[in-house]
C-alpha cells in the first residue's frame, strides 16, 4: 500500500512540476500530449558530418540541400516555426 | 529553417500566439506550411535565406530540430556548434560568441521591434514622467 501512496504522490509532483513549467495544468497535459513526442536530443554531436536534407524554397516550387549551401563560410542554420 | 509548427490552434495553443495573432493550424499539406512560411517572412520583412521542411520533416528528424533549434555547419561540412533544445536551451548567445571567435566582434543594429511591438520606452521619457 504504501508503495502505491509513494508512487501517486510522485506522480501528482511531477505533475505540479510540469504544470509550473509549462505554464498552468492544461498546458501540461497538452505539453506531454503534443509536445514531448516531438522533442528529440537527437544524436549529433559537435564534429559529425552534417546530415543533409532537402528543403523548399518559399516559393514552393524550387527545392535546396542544406549541404549545397555549406563550404566557402559557416552556415548557421535557425530551426523554428510561426507559433 | 521552417519545421512544424510549435503552437498551432490544434494542438498546444498559448494565449500569447492569440495575443499576437499568430494563430494557425499544424499544416497538413505542403501549401499550407508554405502559406504560414510566407506569412512569417513578410511579417517581419524577414531578410535571410529561409527554407521550409518537407512534409516527412526530413530536416526536423535529421537534426532534431523542433521545437526550435540553432547549429552551425563548418566550411568541412562538420558540426562545429550544436544548440540545445528550444525554447528552454535555444541560445543565440553561444552562436555569436562562436561568430565572434571566428570572425571578431559582430557589428550590427540592434533589433528592430516586431510590427505590432510598442517601441521601448525611451530612458529620458521615463525620466521626465517621475
Amino acid at each position: 500500500m504504501w508503495i502505491g501512496i509513494s508512487v501517486g504522490a510522485l506522480l501528482v509532483i511531477a505533475f505540479i512540476a510540469l504544470s509550473v513549467m509549462a505554464g498552468g495544468p492544461k498546458d501540461a497535459i497538452y505539453m506531454v500530449r503534443y509536445a514531448l513526442p516531438h522533442m528529440h536530443r537527437g544524436n549529433l554531436k559537435v564534429g559529425d558530418a552534417a546530415p543533409d536534407a532537402r528543403v523548399f524554397a518559399l516559393s514552393g516550387t524550387e527545392t535546396f540541400h542544406i549541404r549545397e549551401r555549406t563550404g566557402a563560410k559557416p552556415l548557421v542554420i535557425v530551426f523554428g516555426s510561426f507559433t | 529553417m521552417y519545421v512544424r509548427e510549435a503552437h498551432p490552434t490544434d494542438e498546444w495553443q498559448m494565449k500569447a500566439n492569440v495575443k499576437d495573432d499568430v494563430c494557425y493550424a499544424q499544416p497538413r499539406t505542403l501549401s499550407d506550411r508554405l502559406a504560414i512560411a510566407n506569412d512569417f517572412t513578410k511579417r517581419f520583412k524577414y531578410p535571410l535565406p529561409f527554407g521550409v521542411d518537407d512534409m516527412q520533416n526530413a530536416a526536423n528528424d535529421a537534426y532534431a530540430a523542433w521545437p526550435e533549434r540553432l547549429y552551425i555547419i563548418d566550411e568541412n561540412g562538420k558540426i562545429a556548434y550544436r544548440g540545445g533544445m528550444g525554447p528552454f536551451n535555444y541560445n543565440p548567445v553561444e552562436v555569436r560568441v562562436w561568430l565572434a571567435s571566428r570572425y571578431g566582434q559582430v557589428k550590427h543594429p540592434e533589433a528592430k521591434p516586431a510590427p505590432n511591438e510598442k517601441e521601448p520606452e525611451k530612458k529620458d521619457a521615463r525620466d521626465k514622467k517621475s
